[in-house]
């Protein structure tokens, strides 16, 4: 699939992708806050109910009576899922808005080096983002991560990225496609939004719980909680569950991505809007 | 008199194109009707996390409401109206620049607040029905039973709120203009309004700070109004003042809201930027 491989290919894209996010600076602060932002409401909401920061009933059901950090964690690391279903959703979509989608699919370059390209950039940028809002929870919220824990976090975060993108490259793909993408690029969020453990453990419902095993986001999830906050959990389980998980699902993604992108080709479609 | 039939026409023109464009991609119509449920569900399955099940004896000590669903989902139903303002109207310039024609909706003989004017005509009709779809299915599902006296005052402060909002709305439509990435704006300035609105959670339960900062929103006193009628929530603030301080509210964000936009229109043609992406 990737014959040859043309690392400078990837490298351009990477650069020029940063290049036009420069050009929309507050978008990089917006990335870094907002999923901060998000757990807010639920803290309060927390303290409106029971009246304190710890809850038995959500111990029992996520193996911490905290529920400030839990939510926090989700929080962060829910920045990957964002990255994966709206950037890598939106990667082929948004260069046909700039006019520039029918010059790549036409230039010699195979277009699976666009997508792996802007799959590394969305990575490289969404870790930015996790390292300064882990910071920030680590300075303002009192965070406690070891140097023994990065590692292990590391690793997992990897497994996490390679599932979460295998998933965003469908859906780019999809997006060359149906052309009107946010309704579809929606759907992949809110499953992944509804039925991961990002905000709630999600065996608080038989239907999230059963449905949260197919979702890379979930074994993430449990582990890096795990890390965090010095939970129980099963480490080689999620390991090799988050393995599997990757190697159906990334060459899943360029399959979809490689008969869709000759489709379009084919019938003429690429530049419909 | 014939120039405000000539913009109530002109109004009308773009929210039907709007129903048009809508109803041309039928999955995407659907999945608004949907939408709601996805960020509402999450903020009911935290409650149930937290509880162990629906009712909550603290919510009930502040606010005299301890139905966990019926609390939150007031709060939230009256939120999807903070998308006609941040999303359906702040949105309504760019939409029409990547569809290529925002220079031919310019040089047409109206003033351009009327355009936005008509998105969030369109917007209010579509978010109703999206609510009452909503409201339908949840109030089924939930067996919530709401009391019906001060329906009319429920909806004079629906009407107040919805007001103040479209202020913002036209606030949002005019930064767009000179900032281009109208995403941005919308989402932060919907997080912030989010946060300080007693959505989930009393007031009382806020910071000293962010509490005076949810007195400047019309979403607080809209909630809290239609809370204590259909709900019987108690009020830390008297009625007619709630009633007062959203007419202020409204005065103030109308007017600063079609300053900005009157501000950034003639900044945006000075400069040059209106056919910049």
């Amino acid at each position: 699939m990737l014959k040859g491989l043309r690392i400078d290919v990837l490298i351009e894209e990477v650069r020029k992708s940063f290049l036009i996010l420069l050009a929309y600076p507050i978008e990089i602060a917006f990335w870094i806050i907002s999923p901060l932002l998000w757990v807010i409401p639920l803290v309060f909401q927390g303290r409106a109910l029971i009246g304190g920061l710890t809850s038995s009933s959500f111990g029992k059901l996520a193996g911490t009576t905290e529920f400030i950090p839990y939510v926090l964690i989700g929080a962060i690391v829910s920045t990957y899922m964002f990255s994966a279903v709206w950037s890598m959703g939106n990667a082929f979509r948004d260069e046909t808005y700039y006019g520039t989608l029918e010059h790549i699919l036409s230039s010699p370059t195979p277009a699976v080096y666009i997508l792996v390209g802007k799959g590394i950039y969305n990575s490289i940028l969404s870790t930015l983002f996790v390292v300064v809002q882990l910071l920030i929870c680590v300075f303002i919220f009192g965070l406690d991560i070891t140097l023994a824990k990065i590692l292990p976090i590391m690793a997992f975060l990897l497994l996490l990225i390679v599932g979460l993108y295998g998933i965003g490259f469908a859906a780019a793909a999809l997006t060359m496609l149906i052309k009107e993408s946010y309704g579809l690029l929606h759907l992949f969020e809110y499953i992944l939004f509804l039925f991961s453990p990002i905000r709630y453990p999600v065996e608080v419902n038989p239907i999230t719980r059963a449905i949260s095993i197919f979702i890379p986001l979930t074994y993430a999830l449990i582990a890096l909680r795990g890390l965090l906050l010095g939970l129980k959990f099963d480490f080689w389980k999620n390991s090799i569950i988050l393995l599997i998980i990757d190697a159906v699902i990334i060459p899943l993604g360029l399959f979809i991505f490689y008969k869709i992108e000759k489709r379009t080709k084919k019938t003429g479609t690429l530049a419909h809007y | 008199m014939s120039k405000i039939a000539h913009y109530l026409r002109a109004i009308n023109a773009e929210n039907m194109k709007e129903w048009r464009i809508e109803w041309k991609y039928k999955p995407d119509f659907i999945r608004q009707f949907l939408e709601p449920f996805v960020y509402l569900f999450p903020y009911f399955l935290y409650g149930y996390a937290l509880l162990g099940g629906r009712y909550s004896s603290h919510l009930k000590s502040i606010t005299g409401v301890d139905d966990m669903v019926a609390y939150t989902f007031i709060g939230y139903l009256i939120m999807g109206f903070l998308n006609t303002a941040c999303w359906a109207m702040g949105s309504s310039l760019r939409k029409e620049q990547w569809y290529g024609t925002l220079e031919a909706i310019f040089v047409a003989p109206v003033p351009r607040w009327v355009y936005v004017a008509g998105m969030a005509l369109h917007s209010t009709c579509h978010q109703g029905l999206i609510m009452v779809f909503q409201a339908f299915l949840i109030t089924t599902v939930f067996a919530l039973v709401f009391k019906t006296t001060g329906i009319f005052l429920v909806l004079l402060i629906v009407v107040l709120m919805l007001m103040g909002l479209y202020g913002l709305g036209i606030m949002v439509a005019g930064f767009t203009i000179g900032m281009k990435q109208w995403w941005v704006i919308s989402e932060a300035l919907s997080t912030l309004i989010t946060v300080v609105t007693p959505i989930a959670y009393p007031l009382a339960v806020l910071p000293i700070f962010l509490q005076k900062a949810a007195l400047f929103l019309p979403t607080t006193y809209g909630i809290i109004g239609v809370r204590h009628f259909l709900l019987g929530e108690k009020l830390a603030i008297s009625l007619p003042l709630i009633i007062f301080r959203l007419i202020v509210i409204l005065v103030v964000w109308l007017t600063v809201g079609f300053a900005l936009f009157i501000f950034m229109d003639r900044y945006g043609r000075k400069k040059g930027i209106l056919s910049l992406y």
